[in-house]
């Protein structure tokens, strides 16, 4: 699902260095991201720093020293994967308080936790177990849809998930989903439409409420590489 | 030809003779082989013959039955002779002792002596009937010689014929054999007071002194009776001293009752794990393809919660007590013990019946074990097993894994695509997750159907309210129209196929849709019409 060239890169800071955020660490470096590690333990930043990462010691108690590193400022997601809830939590409370607008990330496998988090502010909160359980079911009973995704959407082919914002004054603004046939004209599958000014879930391509775009609405849309490339350039011809 | 040689050759023909071989191995599935399919509808019928014939023998005492009584006895006590010789044949296989005896003698260049093999036979023929069961089987066959009357005695022999057939009574059996040391000093400790309170009141309390003792034996008697704390008073205690005695015996046969009581009550509570564990695997016993999951911890209960959800069979197996009480709570079939021992993956099927395993411990050391156990056990079983660490992915597909599942791999993947689209990504993420009623599913075109042989573009896909991701055919298929097409590992997928690409029997379409528009296309498919 990546969008290289579409966007620049952002600028990402993992704290807390263990196996999950190392792991975390490693993909978003391949896909282009700006990534840094931080934690306040030597050993973890040092094994983190052999592998290759750029990493660094703070306190994440200490406000000042999570200003220092970038929260509030030029940061564009923080994640924080500390190994203890608590710390998690307190994370993301100090991280919203400083940057309202910081998109935050964090990761827990227990209920109370993962509903804590999110109070204490988190956008994101991703439970590893579930996802694992449910990938673990999903290739007993459905495995043609387990290997098609897998080797597909989420694997290292070139077929990806993306988003498509509509503006003022591109050709897709004011069009019903159901008139655009983005399928035959640039191989891309429109799944649906996010509406912000109605909320973030999915108005699914073949929902009978047709649905007419606007400013601020985002495609969801899944096809090849070579097909974005396609209609971006498009896309900002006709802007043009 | 000399004896002894005949005898050699008629066991090398009976060792290759294949009827002879599964004429004794259907014997055994039916005697005596727990896992055969059989076995439970002969011990039925077993138990209903042995209460059929007991109920008649005491009925016959006081009303006079027909002669078809006597046919019934006969057809029952030929069965149990028939089941006696079975098992006896089954116990040990006589011409293999033959040729091991010939086979031996041969090795140490000595000639060959009948007698010796007769000599061995007998023996192990002579301790499978000196085994209690069989001692037992052969009692019960004895009551039909009713002209002597002790020999009505036996007919309580069939009862314990049961033991064979009832798991529980089996159980019950095992529990007191393994307190035998307990009760044993029970039973000394029990013989030593009947001996002194009897003693005692026959001394102080005979007919001689005025008392209403005959005899020993109804000392023996009296003291029982009063030591039971039954007391029925047909003697009671006239003198002081009797009554001296009464009192000791009474609190003595107290202690001694709770000491009973308590000896059984504990062996009982330490066999219930393992009384619980053999219900899981009877329970087990009668289903196909299940699913044996390797660890209670957060994933394994995901899986399980929707195997659940499905109504799919499954049985947990974890070591730690926390992890089986939930399971148990929540009402799934689950085993307390070590996904490591082979005994334990086995009594739960595994090799049998079970048609996956799932190793979803937290230590990625006990996952590649089980991995290597179960794919011994079975070739054919899936395994599907969690890799903690990124180095574990090779050792469990060596071990013989199916698949090996990341868990924080997926968290860095998952990561990624949240940084790079979040709206796409919190969208589709719902949808391959399973947890908005838009779903991801595959709908397989039937030979014949109408779909057979149709074009994409034929097919209303749009009307129906689907959208297609992709067709999913075998991989020597190709088209000219196809734009994008994948290699998977047996199938090519071919991703938004042209209007124009022409569909066959068993191509999976991939569709995007709500669960009730795939459900109708599912059912107008079954309804298997042809359309023109």
């Amino acid at each position: 699902m990546s969008a290289e060239g579409l966007s620049q890169a952002k600028k990402i800071v993992i704290v807390g260095g263990g196996a999950v955020g190392l792991e975390v660490a490693r993909q978003l470096t391949e896909r282009g991201e700006r990534v840094r590690v931080v934690d306040d333990r030597e050993a973890v930043v040092e094994k983190a720093r052999a592998q290759g990462f750029s990493a660094e010691r703070i306190s994440f108690q200490n406000d000042e020293e999570l200003k220092r590193i970038g929260i509030g400022g030029e940061v564009d997601v923080l994640f924080a994967l500390l190994d203890d809830d608590a710390s998690n939590v307190f994370l993301v409370i100090s991280a919203r308080a400083m940057a309202p607008e910081l998109p935050i990330v964090s990761i827990s496998g227990v209920r109370d936790t993962i509903e804590r988090l999110h109070a204490a502010g988190a956008t994101k909160v991703i439970d590893p177990y579930r996802i694992s359980g449910y990938k673990i079911y999903e290739r007993m009973h459905r495995p043609l849809i387990a290997e098609t995704l897998e080797h597909t959407v989420f694997g290292k082919v070139n077929l990806d998930i993306a988003e498509i914002h509509v503006r003022e004054g591109c050709f897709l603004h004011g069009k019903y989903l159901d008139e655009l046939s983005l399928e035959e004209r640039y191989n891309l599958i429109v799944l649906g439409v996010v509406d912000r000014e109605l909320g973030d879930h999915l108005i699914f391509a073949t929902d009978p409420r047709r649905h007419r775009m606007d400013d601020g609405d985002v495609l969801v849309v899944i096809g090849p590489e070579e097909a974005f490339r396609k209609f971006h350039a498009q896309l900002n011809a006709v802007e043009q | 030809m000399k004896l002894s040689d005949l005898v050699i050759r008629l066991a090398y023909q009976m060792e290759e003779s294949e009827g002879y071989k599964r004429a004794k191995q259907a014997v055994y599935d039916l005697l005596e082989n727990p896992h055969s399919r059989a076995r439970p509808y002969f011990d039925s019928l077993m138990m209903a013959l042995v209460l059929s014939s007991v109920f008649l023998l005491l009925y016959s005492v006081k009303h006079h039955l027909g002669a078809w009584a006597g046919w019934f006895e006969a057809v029952a006590v030929s069965f149990f002779i028939l089941e006696y010789l079975g098992r006896m044949w089954v116990y040990s296989s006589v011409h293999r002792i033959v040729l091991d005896e010939y086979e031996k003698s041969e090795l140490i260049n000595e000639p060959f002596r009948l007698s010796r093999a007769v000599w061995n036979i007998l023996r192990s023929k002579w301790s499978y009937m000196s085994s209690p069961m069989a001692i037992i089987d052969l009692l019960a066959i004895l009551p039909s010689y009713r002209s002597l009357r002790i020999l009505r005695l036996f007919l309580l022999f069939r009862l314990f014929k049961m033991f064979r057939y009832a798991h529980s009574i089996q159980q019950f059996g095992s529990v007191l054999r393994e307190k035998r040391i307990e009760l044993f000093s029970l039973f000394a400790f029990l013989t030593f007071v009947l001996l002194v309170g009897s003693s005692v009141i026959y001394l102080f309390e005979s007919r001689e002194t005025g008392g209403q003792i005959e005899g020993f034996f109804e000392g023996i008697y009296w003291s029982l009776v009063t030591l039971s704390t039954v007391g029925y008073g047909d003697i009671t205690p006239q003198s002081f001293e009797g009554r001296l005695v009464t009192m000791v015996l009474i609190i003595s046969g107290l202690g001694v009752l709770s000491f009973f009581t308590s000896i059984i009550v504990s062996a009982f509570q330490e066999k219930m794990g393992e009384v619980r564990d053999r219900r899981v695997a009877m329970l087990l016993e009668k289903k196909k393809g299940y699913t044996v999951i390797c660890g209670f911890g957060r994933v394994g209960q995901v899986v399980a919660e929707y195997l659940a959800k499905d109504k799919l069979p499954f049985v947990v197996i974890d070591s730690n007590a926390e992890a089986v009480e939930l399971a148990r709570r929540l009402g799934y079939l689950v085993v307390e013990g070590k996904s490591e021992r082979i005994g334990l993956l086995q009594m739960l099927g595994v090799g049998r019946s079970a048609g996956k395993i799932l190793c979803l411990t937290g230590d990625d050391v006990v996952n590649v074990y089980v991995t290597l156990s179960a794919r011994q056990l079975d070739e054919n079983i899936t395994i599907i097993s969690r890799a903690n660490q990124r180095q574990s992915v090779d050792k469990l597909l060596h071990a013989g894994a199916d698949h090996a599942i990341e868990p924080f791999k997926i968290v860095g993947l998952i990561a990624g695509e949240y940084v790079g689209q979040p709206v796409a990504f919190e969208a589709i993420h719902g949808i391959v997750m399973g947890e908005k009623d838009i779903t991801l599913e595959t709908i397989r075109v039937p030979p014949d159907s109408w779909l057979d042989g149709k074009t994409i573009g034929e097919v209303p896909l749009e009307d129906m309210r689907l959208i297609l991701f992709g067709v999913s055919t075998p991989m020597d298929r190709s088209s000219d129209h196809v734009r994008s097409h994948f290699d998977l590992e047996s199938r090519r997928f071919h991703f938004n196929p042209g209007a124009d690409f022409v569909l066959q029997a068993d191509d999976m379409l991939l569709v995007f849709g709500h669960k009730y528009s795939v459900l109708h296309m599912r059912q107008q498919l079954k309804s298997g019409r042809k359309r023109r």
